[in-house]
Protein backbone atom coordinates (compact mmCIF):
# COMPACT_ATOMS: atom_id res chain seq x y z
CA UNK A 1 0.00 0.00 0.00
CA UNK A 2 2.34 3.06 -1.45
CA UNK A 3 1.45 5.51 -3.90
CA UNK A 4 3.70 7.98 -5.12
CA UNK A 5 7.07 7.61 -3.27
CA UNK A 6 5.25 8.10 -0.39
CA UNK A 7 5.53 4.93 2.04
CA UNK A 8 3.21 3.51 4.12
CA UNK A 9 4.39 0.35 5.97
CA UNK A 10 4.14 -1.37 9.30
CA UNK A 11 7.32 -0.16 10.45
CA UNK A 12 5.68 2.87 9.85
CA UNK A 13 2.89 1.88 11.96
CA UNK A 14 4.75 0.69 14.99
CA UNK A 15 7.04 4.02 15.15
CA UNK A 16 3.55 5.92 15.28
CA UNK A 17 2.03 3.78 17.81
CA UNK A 18 5.56 4.04 19.99
CA UNK A 19 5.57 8.06 19.45
CA UNK A 20 2.14 8.29 21.51
CA UNK A 21 3.01 6.56 24.61
CA UNK A 22 2.68 8.85 26.98
CA UNK A 23 -0.37 11.02 25.13
CA UNK A 24 -2.28 7.63 25.06
CA UNK A 25 -1.50 7.94 29.02
CA UNK A 26 -3.50 11.06 28.72
CA UNK A 27 -5.89 10.29 26.68
CA UNK A 28 -6.89 7.42 28.91
CA UNK A 29 -7.41 9.15 31.70
CA UNK A 30 -9.62 12.21 29.88
CA UNK A 31 -11.15 9.07 28.58
CA UNK A 32 -11.84 7.79 31.83
CA UNK A 33 -13.30 11.32 33.03
CA UNK A 34 -15.74 11.58 30.06
CA UNK A 35 -17.09 7.86 31.06
CA UNK A 36 -17.72 9.51 34.52
CA UNK A 37 -19.67 12.49 33.51
CA UNK A 38 -21.61 10.82 30.42
CA UNK A 39 -23.20 8.03 33.18
CA UNK A 40 -23.59 11.17 35.35
CA UNK A 41 -25.82 13.32 32.30
CA UNK A 42 -28.04 9.78 32.13
CA UNK A 43 -26.40 8.65 28.73
CA UNK A 44 -26.27 4.75 28.96
CA UNK A 45 -23.24 2.66 28.02
CA UNK A 46 -24.07 1.03 24.51
CA UNK A 47 -24.85 4.96 23.63
CA UNK A 48 -21.74 6.40 25.25
CA UNK A 49 -19.46 3.69 23.25
CA UNK A 50 -21.27 4.60 20.38
CA UNK A 51 -20.62 8.25 20.29
CA UNK A 52 -16.88 7.83 21.84
CA UNK A 53 -16.63 5.20 18.84
CA UNK A 54 -17.81 7.07 15.62
CA UNK A 55 -17.18 10.26 17.05
CA UNK A 56 -13.80 10.26 18.47
CA UNK A 57 -13.33 13.86 19.86
CA UNK A 58 -12.95 14.44 23.61
CA UNK A 59 -13.66 18.17 23.89
CA UNK A 60 -16.51 18.00 21.68
CA UNK A 61 -18.29 15.15 23.38
CA UNK A 62 -17.81 17.06 26.64
CA UNK A 63 -19.33 19.88 25.17
CA UNK A 64 -21.98 17.83 24.01
CA UNK A 65 -22.89 16.70 27.39
CA UNK A 66 -23.46 19.93 28.49
CA UNK A 67 -26.21 20.76 26.19
CA UNK A 68 -27.34 17.19 26.21
CA UNK A 69 -31.35 16.98 27.45
CA UNK A 70 -33.92 15.08 26.49
CA UNK A 71 -35.07 15.75 23.84
CA UNK A 72 -31.59 16.32 22.40
CA UNK A 73 -31.19 19.71 21.18
CA UNK A 74 -29.65 18.22 17.76
CA UNK A 75 -28.61 21.87 16.24
CA UNK A 76 -26.77 23.05 19.22
CA UNK A 77 -25.40 19.61 19.69
CA UNK A 78 -23.67 19.33 15.75
CA UNK A 79 -22.95 23.29 15.57
CA UNK A 80 -20.94 23.40 18.85
CA UNK A 81 -19.02 20.01 17.75
CA UNK A 82 -18.61 21.68 14.25
CA UNK A 83 -16.89 24.72 15.92
CA UNK A 84 -14.79 22.88 18.29
CA UNK A 85 -13.47 20.61 15.55
CA UNK A 86 -12.74 23.57 13.54
CA UNK A 87 -9.07 23.41 13.85
CA UNK A 88 -8.83 20.27 12.17
CA UNK A 89 -9.54 21.80 8.86
CA UNK A 90 -6.22 23.33 9.09
CA UNK A 91 -4.59 20.86 10.23
CA UNK A 92 -5.85 17.99 7.44
CA UNK A 93 -4.63 20.91 5.34
CA UNK A 94 -1.44 20.73 6.16
CA UNK A 95 -1.29 16.91 5.46
CA UNK A 96 -1.74 18.04 2.02
CA UNK A 97 1.57 17.99 0.17
CA UNK A 98 1.99 14.18 2.08
CA UNK A 99 -0.73 12.78 2.33
CA UNK A 100 -1.67 13.56 -1.34
CA UNK A 101 0.20 11.68 -2.69
CA UNK A 102 -0.92 8.47 -1.15
CA UNK A 103 -3.83 6.04 -1.69
CA UNK A 104 -7.49 7.87 -0.99
CA UNK A 105 -8.26 4.70 1.38
CA UNK A 106 -4.87 4.94 3.25
CA UNK A 107 -5.16 9.22 3.15
CA UNK A 108 -8.98 9.28 4.30
CA UNK A 109 -8.77 6.64 6.40
CA UNK A 110 -5.96 7.89 8.14
CA UNK A 111 -7.95 11.18 8.66
CA UNK A 112 -10.41 9.68 10.76
CA UNK A 113 -7.93 9.34 13.82
CA UNK A 114 -5.91 12.30 13.39
CA UNK A 115 -5.98 14.21 16.42
CA UNK A 116 -4.17 17.13 17.85
CA UNK A 117 -1.07 14.65 19.66
CA UNK A 118 -0.52 12.22 16.74
CA UNK A 119 -0.79 15.09 13.82
CA UNK A 120 1.45 17.20 15.73
CA UNK A 121 4.31 14.34 15.98
CA UNK A 122 3.41 13.32 12.26
CA UNK A 123 4.35 16.59 11.24
CA UNK A 124 7.56 16.54 12.99
CA UNK A 125 8.45 13.18 11.47
CA UNK A 126 7.78 14.81 7.78
CA UNK A 127 9.61 17.93 8.96
CA UNK A 128 12.97 15.56 9.87
CA UNK A 129 12.39 13.79 6.44
CA UNK A 130 10.98 10.45 7.46
CA UNK A 131 8.15 10.13 5.00
CA UNK A 132 6.30 7.06 6.28
CA UNK A 133 2.85 8.06 6.41
CA UNK A 134 1.59 5.37 8.43
CA UNK A 135 3.18 6.95 11.46
CA UNK A 136 -0.47 9.12 11.60
CA UNK A 137 -2.61 6.05 11.89
CA UNK A 138 -0.14 3.77 14.26
CA UNK A 139 -0.75 6.73 16.45
CA UNK A 140 -3.72 7.26 15.84
CA UNK A 141 -4.99 3.63 16.81
CA UNK A 142 -3.51 3.54 20.27
CA UNK A 143 -5.09 6.79 20.91
CA UNK A 144 -8.33 5.71 19.24
CA UNK A 145 -8.25 2.49 21.21
CA UNK A 146 -7.22 4.32 24.52
CA UNK A 147 -10.44 6.55 24.28
CA UNK A 148 -12.46 3.97 23.69
CA UNK A 149 -11.60 1.18 26.07
CA UNK A 150 -11.51 4.40 29.04
CA UNK A 151 -14.96 5.75 28.03
CA UNK A 152 -16.19 2.15 28.77
CA UNK A 153 -13.94 2.12 32.04
CA UNK A 154 -15.27 5.26 32.95
CA UNK A 155 -18.79 4.81 33.11
CA UNK A 156 -18.82 1.56 34.25
CA UNK A 157 -16.85 2.16 37.76
CA UNK A 158 -15.43 5.65 37.37
CA UNK A 159 -16.75 7.10 41.21
CA UNK A 160 -13.94 4.02 41.72
CA UNK A 161 -10.98 5.62 40.01
CA UNK A 162 -9.46 9.32 41.89
CA UNK A 163 -9.30 12.75 39.96
CA UNK A 164 -6.66 12.82 36.91
CA UNK A 165 -5.96 16.14 37.88
CA UNK A 166 -4.78 14.96 41.23
CA UNK A 167 -1.34 13.58 39.07
CA UNK A 168 -1.01 16.25 36.62
CA UNK A 169 -2.60 14.33 33.81
CA UNK A 170 -4.59 17.17 32.72
CA UNK A 171 -1.56 18.89 31.70
CA UNK A 172 -0.22 16.11 29.18
CA UNK A 173 -1.44 17.55 26.22
CA UNK A 174 0.68 21.11 27.15
CA UNK A 175 3.53 19.46 28.00
CA UNK A 176 3.67 17.57 24.75
CA UNK A 177 2.71 20.98 22.87
CA UNK A 178 5.91 22.52 24.51
CA UNK A 179 8.06 19.43 23.60
CA UNK A 180 7.14 19.57 20.46
CA UNK A 181 7.66 23.35 20.16
CA UNK A 182 11.45 23.09 21.28
CA UNK A 183 12.01 20.55 18.64
CA UNK A 184 10.15 21.98 16.01
CA UNK A 185 11.77 25.11 16.11
CA UNK A 186 13.42 26.18 12.81
CA UNK A 187 15.19 29.02 14.32
CA UNK A 188 14.31 32.62 12.64
CA UNK A 189 11.97 31.81 10.30
CA UNK A 190 9.38 30.93 13.03
CA UNK A 191 9.24 34.10 15.23
CA UNK A 192 7.42 35.89 13.34
CA UNK A 193 4.41 33.31 12.82
CA UNK A 194 4.81 32.06 16.08
CA UNK A 195 4.39 35.69 17.79
CA UNK A 196 1.94 36.60 15.34
CA UNK A 197 -0.33 33.33 16.79
CA UNK A 198 0.20 33.86 20.10
CA UNK A 199 -0.66 37.42 20.05
CA UNK A 200 -3.95 36.62 17.73
CA UNK A 201 -4.61 33.38 20.38
CA UNK A 202 -4.78 35.07 23.11
CA UNK A 203 -7.02 38.09 21.51
CA UNK A 204 -9.39 35.86 20.20
CA UNK A 205 -9.65 33.83 23.29
CA UNK A 206 -10.78 37.17 25.20
CA UNK A 207 -13.80 37.89 22.71
CA UNK A 208 -14.42 34.38 21.15
CA UNK A 209 -14.95 31.75 23.53
CA UNK A 210 -13.89 27.76 23.10
CA UNK A 211 -11.65 26.65 21.13
CA UNK A 212 -12.17 29.51 18.05
CA UNK A 213 -8.43 30.99 18.87
CA UNK A 214 -6.70 27.89 17.98
CA UNK A 215 -7.78 28.29 14.49
CA UNK A 216 -7.65 31.72 14.40
CA UNK A 217 -4.20 31.86 16.03
CA UNK A 218 -2.80 29.45 13.72
CA UNK A 219 -5.02 30.36 10.65
CA UNK A 220 -2.91 34.06 10.80
CA UNK A 221 -0.07 32.94 12.34
CA UNK A 222 0.91 30.54 9.28
CA UNK A 223 -0.17 33.60 7.15
CA UNK A 224 2.12 35.54 8.24
CA UNK A 225 4.89 33.03 7.77
CA UNK A 226 3.60 32.42 4.11
CA UNK A 227 3.73 36.43 4.12
CA UNK A 228 7.57 36.80 5.27
CA UNK A 229 8.57 34.34 2.87
CA UNK A 230 7.10 36.01 0.01
CA UNK A 231 8.95 39.52 1.02
CA UNK A 232 12.46 38.03 1.67
CA UNK A 233 14.95 40.04 0.05
CA UNK B 1 -31.05 -2.53 24.49
CA UNK B 2 -32.53 0.28 21.51
CA UNK B 3 -31.12 4.25 21.59
CA UNK B 4 -33.69 6.67 20.51
CA UNK B 5 -33.85 8.06 17.20
CA UNK B 6 -33.17 11.64 18.40
CA UNK B 7 -30.05 10.50 20.62
CA UNK B 8 -28.61 8.32 17.46
CA UNK B 9 -29.50 11.75 14.98
CA UNK B 10 -27.16 13.38 17.38
CA UNK B 11 -24.15 11.23 17.22
CA UNK B 12 -24.46 10.63 14.04
CA UNK B 13 -24.45 14.69 13.04
CA UNK B 14 -21.55 14.69 16.00
CA UNK B 15 -19.69 11.80 13.84
CA UNK B 16 -20.18 14.00 10.29
CA UNK B 17 -19.49 16.85 11.36
CA UNK B 18 -16.08 15.99 13.32
CA UNK B 19 -15.06 13.85 9.65
CA UNK B 20 -15.85 16.81 7.59
CA UNK B 21 -13.24 18.77 9.97
CA UNK B 22 -10.53 16.08 10.08
CA UNK B 23 -10.89 15.61 6.16
CA UNK B 24 -12.08 18.64 5.10
CA UNK B 25 -8.94 20.80 4.73
CA UNK B 26 -6.92 17.88 3.34
CA UNK B 27 -9.65 17.76 0.88
CA UNK B 28 -9.96 21.52 -0.07
CA UNK B 29 -5.98 21.72 -0.44
CA UNK B 30 -6.30 18.98 -3.20
CA UNK B 31 -8.36 21.72 -5.37
CA UNK B 32 -5.99 24.04 -4.99
CA UNK B 33 -2.48 23.85 -7.29
CA UNK B 34 0.58 23.19 -4.36
CA UNK B 35 2.79 26.56 -5.58
CA UNK B 36 5.82 27.44 -3.81
CA UNK B 37 4.03 30.17 -1.42
CA UNK B 38 1.23 27.18 -0.53
CA UNK B 39 3.30 25.33 0.54
CA UNK B 40 5.48 27.31 2.61
CA UNK B 41 2.15 28.36 4.10
CA UNK B 42 1.30 24.84 4.76
CA UNK B 43 4.31 23.98 6.89
CA UNK B 44 3.91 27.09 8.91
CA UNK B 45 0.98 26.04 10.24
CA UNK B 46 2.60 23.09 12.66
CA UNK B 47 4.46 25.80 14.87
CA UNK B 48 1.41 28.29 14.60
CA UNK B 49 -0.79 25.58 15.60
CA UNK B 50 1.13 24.71 18.61
CA UNK B 51 1.72 28.80 19.68
CA UNK B 52 -1.93 29.24 19.48
CA UNK B 53 -2.58 26.11 21.51
CA UNK B 54 0.26 27.08 24.04
CA UNK B 55 -0.42 30.68 24.09
CA UNK B 56 -3.72 31.14 26.42
CA UNK B 57 -2.14 28.26 28.78
CA UNK B 58 0.81 29.73 29.30
CA UNK B 59 -0.89 33.13 29.98
CA UNK B 60 -3.19 31.52 32.46
CA UNK B 61 -0.90 28.93 33.80
CA UNK B 62 -1.16 28.78 37.89
CA UNK B 63 2.14 28.36 39.56
CA UNK B 64 2.17 24.18 39.73
CA UNK B 65 1.70 24.78 35.96
CA UNK B 66 4.62 27.29 35.25
CA UNK B 67 6.53 24.68 36.99
CA UNK B 68 5.67 22.40 34.48
CA UNK B 69 6.31 24.42 31.42
CA UNK B 70 9.36 25.12 32.83
CA UNK B 71 10.41 21.04 33.52
CA UNK B 72 8.96 20.22 29.85
CA UNK B 73 11.12 23.04 28.57
CA UNK B 74 14.02 22.27 30.36
CA UNK B 75 13.99 18.38 30.06
CA UNK B 76 13.35 18.15 26.39
CA UNK B 77 16.12 20.46 26.05
CA UNK B 78 18.21 18.26 27.79
CA UNK B 79 17.09 15.11 26.78
CA UNK B 80 15.33 15.49 23.45
CA UNK B 81 12.92 13.18 24.23
CA UNK B 82 9.34 13.94 23.87
CA UNK B 83 8.54 10.91 26.56
CA UNK B 84 11.21 12.72 28.79
CA UNK B 85 10.13 15.94 29.08
CA UNK B 86 6.33 15.81 28.84
CA UNK B 87 6.44 12.98 31.78
CA UNK B 88 8.50 15.58 33.47
CA UNK B 89 5.93 18.48 32.75
CA UNK B 90 3.45 16.44 34.28
CA UNK B 91 5.10 15.03 37.21
CA UNK B 92 6.40 18.92 38.33
CA UNK B 93 2.70 19.79 38.13
CA UNK B 94 1.40 16.87 40.00
CA UNK B 95 4.28 17.34 42.54
CA UNK B 96 3.50 21.00 42.65
CA UNK B 97 -0.43 21.06 43.22
CA UNK B 98 0.05 18.36 45.83
CA UNK B 99 3.20 20.75 47.82
CA UNK B 100 0.79 24.14 46.97
CA UNK B 101 -2.41 22.23 48.04
CA UNK B 102 -4.04 24.14 44.58
CA UNK B 103 -5.54 20.68 43.45
CA UNK B 104 -9.07 19.27 43.85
Amino acid sequence: MSGGGVPFTVAGLRAGAAGVAALAASVFAYGIAFGVLADQHGLDMMTTLLMSGTVYAGSAQIVALQVWTTPVPLLAVWVSTLAINARYLLMSAALRPWFGRLDRLSAYGSLFVMADGNWALAMRECAAGRTDAAYLLGGGLIMYASWVTATALGHGLGQFISAPRRFGLDFMLAAFCTTMAVTMWRGRTDVWPMAAAAVVALASEHFFPGYWHILIGALLGSAVGAWRHDHRP
Amino acid sequence: MTIDPDVLAAIAGMSVATYVCRAGGFWAMGLVPLTPRVTIWLESIPIAVLSAILAPAVAQASPPEVAGFAAAFLAMRVSGNDFVGAISGVAAVGVARSVLGSGP
